[in-house]
């Protein structure tokens, strides 16, 4: 019976839309079928034919508002409307193109930006990582006063791997690139790293062809054995399939491949010595334990692990701090850490975030100004329109009727907007990509695809709504009479209106103004930052990385020796004004600390020890990367293997542990017992390097000479300050290396003020977007403060007339114009520097040197808020100069 | 004249299906009924009456079929169909629950 009622309901439907025209002709039928009994019966009582006829049909009442309602009854009215109001929607705004275009053209831009900065939030923030079950995976590290995140020490791990109850697999792993030699073409630098047993268990990767290491592959001596990139098999090997099992030249030793990776395997992302989350990594190799089960004070191996089903972060961190603490009473070296846990997401997106949320908030501003814009522009439409919507309301459109009408002609201009603004964002989306900061994550994954299109017409929709909404029952609300009456000059309804506008227009220089205040403070930081001495000067000088492979530089003596050719043979080259070698460069990123040592007549505050960033360079190293020399003398060739052994150390280390002391000759030994000879004797003291230039200030850090490194540092660099262009030298290092040793790759060949400027890629990234949505913000607010006062000035037109007749100047109209601007930019002002006050503090966190309630931008946004309302209010105020004196007296 | 809104918000409804459940009617004659058999006290209004009986033909509750009128001319003759007889004794069950309802408030209150 259900059934029954459903199928009538449907065929009505289907009829009132397919069969239109007879089911009109049969309504019309029906209600003039009323009436004619109707007249029938008066004339029955008594009454002429004619005045019969009229008394039914007052009776009756409107036969078309009768109509409308039984239409209204078939609910299929609605979709009838909306084809009849778009294309009337239509006509409307092909009349006015310029109105049309304005509001479509902001729409479209604000909608576009907020696709593109969604797409990077879609793929960045919202994109699950590409392993499977991401979320189970998480970071581990070690804690303590001096060090938020730390390595862990290989045989802590084997003691966590063992007894841990909260991971289903975990791994550790260390960056360790090797030298491919002996396959087609050059020597090449692979990005390696070694591995734990389980390392792609815990990221839930299968090799495409062969195994993962076992657990005995984790023994010392058990034979060299590899895992390739699918990259590197089909680059270097021609993608052979019969690779398993093959030796292939790693480092100048046969390793044995006995696995080779799917393409597109991710790489988590480690801290130390960085290599970037992504498809980033060439080669595995297994990790062995080897040494002293008892060395529990070296840290130099990454955690991760898969957390066992329904065991969270806090939990597993729980049972970690529980295992360390056990640990802590059988071995010295574990006193004093505790466990830092954290989700592996949360480890690679945490970093920017903050910033991309920023962004967001940002365009989504842009977008709610230029929703408050559309919607002003239609309301100052709507004002003109009002004896047209009047006449539509006298013949018996309804006023939910007259708001859809508007409706459907809102939504067809944010729909417009949506189409072009998706067009925008896929441009844009490529535009920003290439803009994003260097080491930005997870940059393949974001993409221009379904949701990020759903967003787009989503918003564009809602925006539609938004802006079309209050003017619609705005206009709905007209006074018919009035409305018809005097064509909308001077009603009362007007006057509402004038209001309402007015209020959007504050609220948009409001908001404006807070976008302004935020692209103020990120440019003073900005500012701050390049005006910031780096501490080096990294112009003119060209970088490169060698690694020497362990097999043929068995010892510390060797490698030295070879840097100590190689810089020779690079000094000879022409154009060369210095050439050094070090451990790293400024600006890079540093983690290696040495804590611990001993200072010679210092005993460390309780609780702590003398630590500092350590490092090797050779003796022109400083003159290359252009650290000035603060007291002292550089390293020079005193510094030998078998002489005094020294040190320079920089003026942050000076300063901390030998204040208002002369650091010269003074003395620090590694050794817990030393002999005489295992002091280092400080001979320099050189400028400070802060780790990034955002960073507070510099840690103290200290180089030993290249001659006397304690232990053999293999991977350097090579700084090479030229006299002429230095890209030109890059050829010749390459021949000095390769007539060195031709198994050598040289890599990474940069310029040293490219590296430098890549420290300044993400300020400069969120400056160039908050300035550009900024931008877009006062424009936005330009025109409806131009819109709101062009319509005041053609509403009084009349007055102005009056006014000019009485006396007034043109300079009194002009001022009456833009004091009205001036005066809705004020309050905007007011409302914008006061939420910038109250909400500014989000960006602290993004800022150098400058504070997010800067006084200075705080005036200066106040003034070009100012400036720009008066520029806005010009041409309304010039318009109101001409006013005719004449035309207003013959009009009274 | 009561407008509509004088009626108790769906009480058009039942008196419509009600009207219609003796025989098929055409709008003037529902409206006469109503007003006969309620003794002129109800007036149902034409601009309530026609979309009344479209909405409740829309829903499924009645069913309007063209055929010659007493007076020889097409109308539109509405019937209940078998789900609107069974929506007319729900809705017959709710009045008088509610005006029971009524009936008993007003009674207390006298009372009182």
């Amino acid at each position: 019976m259900k059934t029954g009622r459903w199928w009538d309901v449907l065929q009505m439907r289907f009829r009132s839309l397919a069969k239109r025209q007879r089911v009109e002709t049969e309504l019309d039928k029906e209600l003039r079928h009323h009436i004619e009994l109707q007249t029938e019966e008066n004339i029955a009582a008594g009454m002429d034919a004619r005045e019969a006829r009229e008394a039914a049909s007052r009776m009756f009442g409107g036969v078309s508002q009768i109509e409308e309602e039984c239409r209204d009854m078939r609910q299929t009215q609605y979709l009838d409307n909306f084809v009849q109001d778009l294309r009337y929607a239509v006509r409307i705004l092909g009349k006015n193109l310029t109105f049309t275009a304005v509001i479509v053209l902001t729409l479209a831009l604000s909608i576009g930006a907020n696709s593109a900065i969604f797409s990077v939030i879609d793929g960045v923030l919202l994109n699950p990582l590409p392993y499977p079950q991401a979320e189970r995976i998480a970071r581990v590290f070690y804690r303590s006063a001096s060090y938020p995140k730390f390595p862990l020490n290989p045989w802590d791990f084997l003691d966590f791997r063992a007894r841990n109850r909260s991971f289903e697999s975990f791994a550790v792993y260390t960056h360790a690139d090797m030298q491919l030699s002996g396959a087609d073409g050059d020597p090449v630098k692979l990005s390696a790293f070694r591995i734990s047993s389980g390392y792609f268990q815990v990221l839930g990767l299968h090799p495409a062809n062969g195994r993962e290491f076992d657990f005995l592959e984790e023994r010392p001596g058990s034979g060299n054995v590899v895992i390739l990139s699918d990259r590197v098999w089909r680059n270097q090997f021609g993608a052979t399939a019969d690779i398993l099992g093959k030796k292939v030249l790693l480092e100048s030793q046969p390793f044995t491949v006995v696995g080779v990776m799917p393409p597109g395997v991710d790489h988590p992302g480690n801290s130390y010595n960085s290599v970037a989350y992504g498809d980033t990594v060439d080669a595995w190799t297994p990790f062995t334990f080897d040494g002293n089960s008892n060395n529990r004070g070296s840290h130099y191996v990454e955690g991760i692990g898969r957390l066992k089903p329904g065991v969270t972060v806090e939990q597993a961190a729980a049972d970690f701090n529980g295992l360390m603490t056990e640990m802590a009473t059988h071995h010295e070296g574990d006193k004093g850490w505790t466990i830092y846990m954290v989700p592996l997401f949360q480890e690679i997106v945490g970093p920017v975030h903050k910033m991309l949320l920023v962004l967001l908030g940002a365009v989504g501003l842009v977008l709610l100004i230029a929703c408050v814009n559309a919607a002003n522009l239609l309301l100052a439409r709507a004002a003109a329109r009002q004896r047209e919507i009047a006449m539509r309301a006298a013949l018996g459109a309804g006023r939910g009727r007259l708001v859809r009408q508007m409706l459907a002609e809102s939504l067809l201009i944010s729909v417009l907007g949506g189409g072009l603004g998706a067009m925008l964002a896929i441009v844009g989306v490529r535009a920003l990509v290439a803009l994003l900061p260097a080491g930005f994550p997870r940059l393949d994954a974001i993409h221009v695809n379904v949701t990020v299109f759903g967003f787009t017409a989503a918003i564009a929709l809602v925006t539609g709504l938004i802006f079309g909404l209050v003017p619609a029952v705005q206009a709905s609300r007209t006074d018919l009479q009035q409305g018809l009456r005097d064509g909308g000059r001077d009603s009362s309804g007007s006057g509402r209106q004038t209001r309402l506008r007015a209020v959007l227009v504050v609220g948009e220089v409001g908001l404006a103004c807070l976008l302004l205040v935020c692209a103020g403070v990120l440019l003073r930081s900005f500012v701050n930052l390049l005006k910031s001495d780096p501490g080096f000067r990294p112009e003119h000088v060209l970088t490169a990385e060698i690694a020497l492979p362990d097999a043929t530089y068995k010892d510390k003596t060797a490698v030295a020796d070879f840097y100590t050719r190689m810089l020779t043979n690079l000094s000879a080259l022409p154009g060369t004004r210095s050439v050094g070698a070090g451990t790293d460069l400024p600006w890079t990123g540093y983690d290696d600390n040495m804590g611990g040592f001993t200072i010679e007549g210092k005993t460390p505050p309780p609780n702590e020890e003398f630590h500092a960033r350590y490092h090797t360079a050779s003796p022109d190293y400083f003159r290359a990367v252009g650290i000035p020399l603060v007291r002292g003398r550089f390293f020079d060739e005193r510094d030998r293997k078998d002489s005094q052994r020294t040190m320079i150390i920089n003026d942050v280390m000076a300063r901390r542990y030998w204040p208002g002391e002369d650091v010269i000759g003074k003395r620090i030994t590694f050794d817990d017992k030393p002999k005489e000879s295992d002091w280092f004797v400080v001979v320099g003291v050189v400028g400070d390097v802060k780790d990034k230039p955002e960073s507070a200030g510099a840690e103290p850090a200290f180089w030993w000479p290249l001659m006397q490194q304690p232990f053999a540092f293999r991977s350097m660099t090579i700084a090479l300050r030229a006299n002429t262009h230095p890209t030109l030298l890059a050829e010749g290092v390459r021949n000095v290396v390769r007539e060195l040793d031709p198994s050598l790759a040289v890599a990474h060949v940069k310029l040293m003020d490219k590296i430098a400027n890549e420290n300044f890629s993400t300020p400069r990234f969120a400056l160039f977007l908050v300035g550009l949505f900024a931008g877009l913000a006062f424009v936005l607010a330009a025109i409806g403060i131009y819109g709101v006062t062009s319509y005041s000035v053609s509403q009084r037109m009349h007055e102005f007339g009056m006014r000019v007749a009485l006396g007034a100047s043109s300079g009194n109209l002009l001022w009456m114009v833009i004091r009205q601007g001036v005066l809705l930019a004020g309050m905007g002002v007011v409302i914008g520097i006061g939420c910038a006050l109250v909400f500014g503090g989000v960006l602290d966190s993004l800022l150098y040197g400058v504070s997010s309630r800067d006084p200075l931008t705080l005036m200066g946004v106040g003034t070009v808020a100012v400036v720009t309302a008066t520029l806005a209010s010009l041409p309304s105020a010039r318009r109101a100069t001409g006013a005719d004196p004449m035309t207003s007296l013959r009009a009274e | 004249m009561s407008k509509p809104s004088d009626l108790i918000q769906g009480t058009l409804d039942l008196l419509i299906l009600k009207t219609i459940a003796l025989q098929p009617m055409h709008g003037w004659a529902i409206a006469k009924r109503i007003q006969q058999v309620s003794k002129e006290a109800l007036q149902v209004t034409q601009g309530a009456l026609y979309p009344a009986l479209h909405r409740l033909e829309q829903q499924g509750w009645v069913r309007g079929a063209w055929r010659e009128s007493e007076s020889g001319r097409e109308a539109k003759f509405y019937s209940l169909t078998k789900a609107g007889r069974v929506q007319l004794d729900k809705e017959l069950e709710q009045w008088q629950r509610l005006s029971s309802a009524v009936v008993l408030v007003i009674n207390a209150t006298q009372e009182a």
